[in-house]
């Protein structure tokens, strides 16, 4: 038998290539009988998350994560489970005791709770399942929890996750129904995955409502309903109009992990297309991408990793869909003939496609849209400019912008500051190598 | 209120520009260690845009004091380690250089609203303690004696004294389980840890001992 300690040790560095890291939740202990009676809860979230300690490779360690168990039915070829020869699993009340020892020291922030496939997804779900409720009515724990639902799991039990979870995730893995078979054939992506995934949002919406029907009626609160209607705002794009929309339940939303450059010929236009459809169609609140990493042992052991810079890139161009409220349609003029992104900024190389043909943009008479399309000028500091220039402030300097938040050096090519516009570099040498030449020829 | 919005300068309404307000910089600037009160007078006098923007000499110096106060609050909660006993009695020690002990008392607090928190500052050798009711108090003995104080009259939890077993192993294991070493960026890593962290648990062994951050052991 193993002790605890082995446990973490193997499960905890079999769970490392879960990406996320997250403890951002907006809950709040307003909502009573939340996770049921209690008198008061140990632990509470905070908006922004806090970082508690972090690993060499930079990234913040403020989740106790770790696979419940490494015992899998699966068989997906990219996946640790082949090369680790050892196989346990954590006990409910040692998971959750361990955790809260954690907790108590300030050294984690929240639980991330994640699980190979024993036996079946929904024997596995229901242990997993009996973790949380230990923690959150054995140990009052009323913190951050983030649940990872199991490939197949059954409806009745993503109900109870929903519940008692701010956050849960699917890992999509691929693209495409091809790609994740070329990876993991024995999933079927349509029916475990993506129907998976639309259940959590109607649940979600579903639970949020009727939880704030509930309060409505006790507190008589009319700000709630525009909570109601936060929740279910639509931009026109169909993506979610307030990424924090507030909910009691399930707060911090669905979220999802690709692996990149696992399956062959899948393009970065392909994941992002996916990502697309996902804050259209199951409300995500945002994607992991994780570096295709080749371990010892596994059928793909031989193929070459994927490079971090790739990874990066995408989480630029997730952004800018997410955040910028690009279109997928604008950054198709930035793919490359093989689908995949170019070297550099996302951002920089649609600027220099946009502003091809156009003349640099005056911050006095530029729309919302087009400011966006400045490099170095974000949605915060266009708002600020748009917002001053409703008082009737004009922008006369490279300081005035400066002072609302513009990153002048990247933003200054591709703006006109008081009539004038700032040269690029090249055009500077461009404009040195002729007077030589000219020189020259004299 | 939407005149009163018209008639003001542009930049000095908020929202509009970066850095902090008038009330912020009056609430917040008494904390820091050097705090003096013509500060105010001269904050005063400078306009809101300019002290936003770090325009003046003295608009840095006191954009740099905020900071400076945030920080520490901010690191104190990241870092301070602690421990509770089965009695409910939460403790630890920090090394605060401003008045930020409320802050990082009510942050505890808010987290273990049923126990009574003690930290002992190692910059000021006193000892803060939150009780239940969120009542602050200062103390001025070693921590050992005040925990065994607040301890004394308070009855046994079960919850936590099922949780009475080290932990510093379980942590060191987690914490070298989660690296991925293909990832690994030191420059990142380095200016994110603070030397005193090092002594803390799971800290002490491994690659992590190579680094060493001077910057940002001030705020520990």
């Amino acid at each position: 038998m193993p002790s605890t300690l082995e446990k973490i040790r193997v499960l905890g560095d079999a769970s490392k290539y879960d990406i996320c890291a997250s403890t951002a939740s907006s809950r709040t202990d307003k909502y009573p009988k939340l996770f049921g009676d209690t008198k008061s809860w140990i632990g509470n979230t905070v908006n922004a998350g806090i970082c508690h300690s972090y690993t060499p490779d930079g990234r913040c360690m403020s989740l106790f994560k770790t696979l419940y168990t490494n015992k899998c039915i699966y068989n997906c070829k990219y996946c640790f489970s082949h090369s680790c020869k050892r196989k346990m699993s954590f006990t409910p009340e040692e998971y959750a005791r361990t955790f809260m020892k954690l907790y108590s020291m300030n050294v984690v922030e929240g639980v991330f709770i994640s699980s190979a496939v024993c036996g079946s997804a929904d024997q596995t779900t229901e242990e997993m399942l009996e973790v949380i409720r230990l923690l959150r009515f054995k140990y009052n724990f009323g913190g951050y929890v983030h649940f990872k639902c199991l490939p197949g799991v059954s409806q009745y039990l993503l109900k109870e996750a929903i519940s008692l979870s701010d956050r849960i995730s699917i890992n999509t893995e691929a693209s495409t129904k091809d790609f994740l078979s070329e990876i993991a054939d024995q999933k079927d992506f349509n029916n475990d995955i993506l129907t998976r995934q639309r259940w959590l949002k109607q649940i979600r919406i579903k639970h949020n409502d009727e939880a704030l029907k509930e309060l409505r009626d006790i507190e008589q609160d009319n700000k709630l309903r525009y909570q109601e209607k936060m929740i279910k705002d639509r931009r026109e794009d169909g993506y979610k109009k307030f990424r924090w929309d507030g909910a009691p339940i399930l707060n911090s939303g669905q979220t999802t992990q690709f692996v990149v450059g696992a399956a062959e010929n899948e393009t970065d236009y392909d994941l992002l297309k996916r990502i697309d459809w996902g804050y259209r169609e199951i409300d995500l609140r945002r994607a992991y991408f994780s570096s295709f990493i080749p371990i010892e042992g596994t059928p793909l052991a031989g193929k070459q990793a994927a490079s971090l810079e790739r990874e990066h890139r995408l989480y630029q161009s997730d952004w800018l869909l997410r955040i910028y409220h690009y279109k997928l349609k604008d950054l198709e003029e930035v793919f490359n003939e093989e689908g995949n992104l170019p070297k550099g900024d996302p951002k920089i190389h649609l600027a220099r496609v946009y502003f091809k043909d156009r003349n640099p943009v005056d911050p006095n008479q530029a729309s919302y849209r087009e400011l966006l399309l400045v490099p170095g000028i974000g949605p915060i500091s266009a708002k600020r400019i748009i917002n001053l220039r409703a008082r009737k402030f004009v922008f006369k300097r490279r300081q005035d912008l400066k002072s609302v938040g513009v990153v002048l050096k990247r933003a200054e090519p591709y703006l006109l500051i008081n009539g004038h516009n700032q040269t690029t570099l090249n055009k500077y040498f461009d404009i040195i190598n002729d007077k030589v030449s000219q020189r020259e020829i004299v | 209120m939407r005149k009163i919005i018209e008639e003001k300068d542009p930049l000095e309404v908020v929202g509009c520009a970066r850095g902090h307000s008038y009330e912020e910089f009056i609430h917040n600037l008494p904390r820091h260690c050097n705090f003096y009160p013509a500060l105010i007078q001269q904050i005063n006098k400078i306009p809101e845009v300019v002290l936003r923007n770090s325009g003046t000499p003295i608009a840095k110096k006191v954009n740099r004091m905020m900071r400076e106060i945030s920080k520490e609050s901010y690191r104190a909660m990241q870092f301070t380690r602690t421990e509770i006993n089965n009695r409910g009695v939460l403790f630890g020690i920090v090394s605060i250089k401003h008045k930020v002990m409320d802050r990082v008392l009510n942050y505890f607090h808010k987290r273990w609203p049923e126990c009574i928190i003690c930290l002992y500052n190692e910059h000021t050798h006193k000892t803060s303690t939150i009780d239940e009711k969120g009542i602050i108090r200062k103390i001025d003995s070693p921590l050992k004696t005040v925990v065994e104080k607040a301890s004394k009259n308070r009855p046994l939890i079960p919850y936590f004294d099922d949780i009475q077993f080290s932990g510093k192993e379980i942590f060191e294991t987690l914490y070298s389980s989660q690296f991925i070493s293909e990832r690994e960026n030191q420059k990142y890593f380095k200016k994110m840890i603070p030397e005193k962290c090092y002594e803390l648990p799971g800290m002490r062994s491994g690659i992590e001992k190579r680094f060493r951050n001077k910057r940002i052991n001030d705020f520990i």
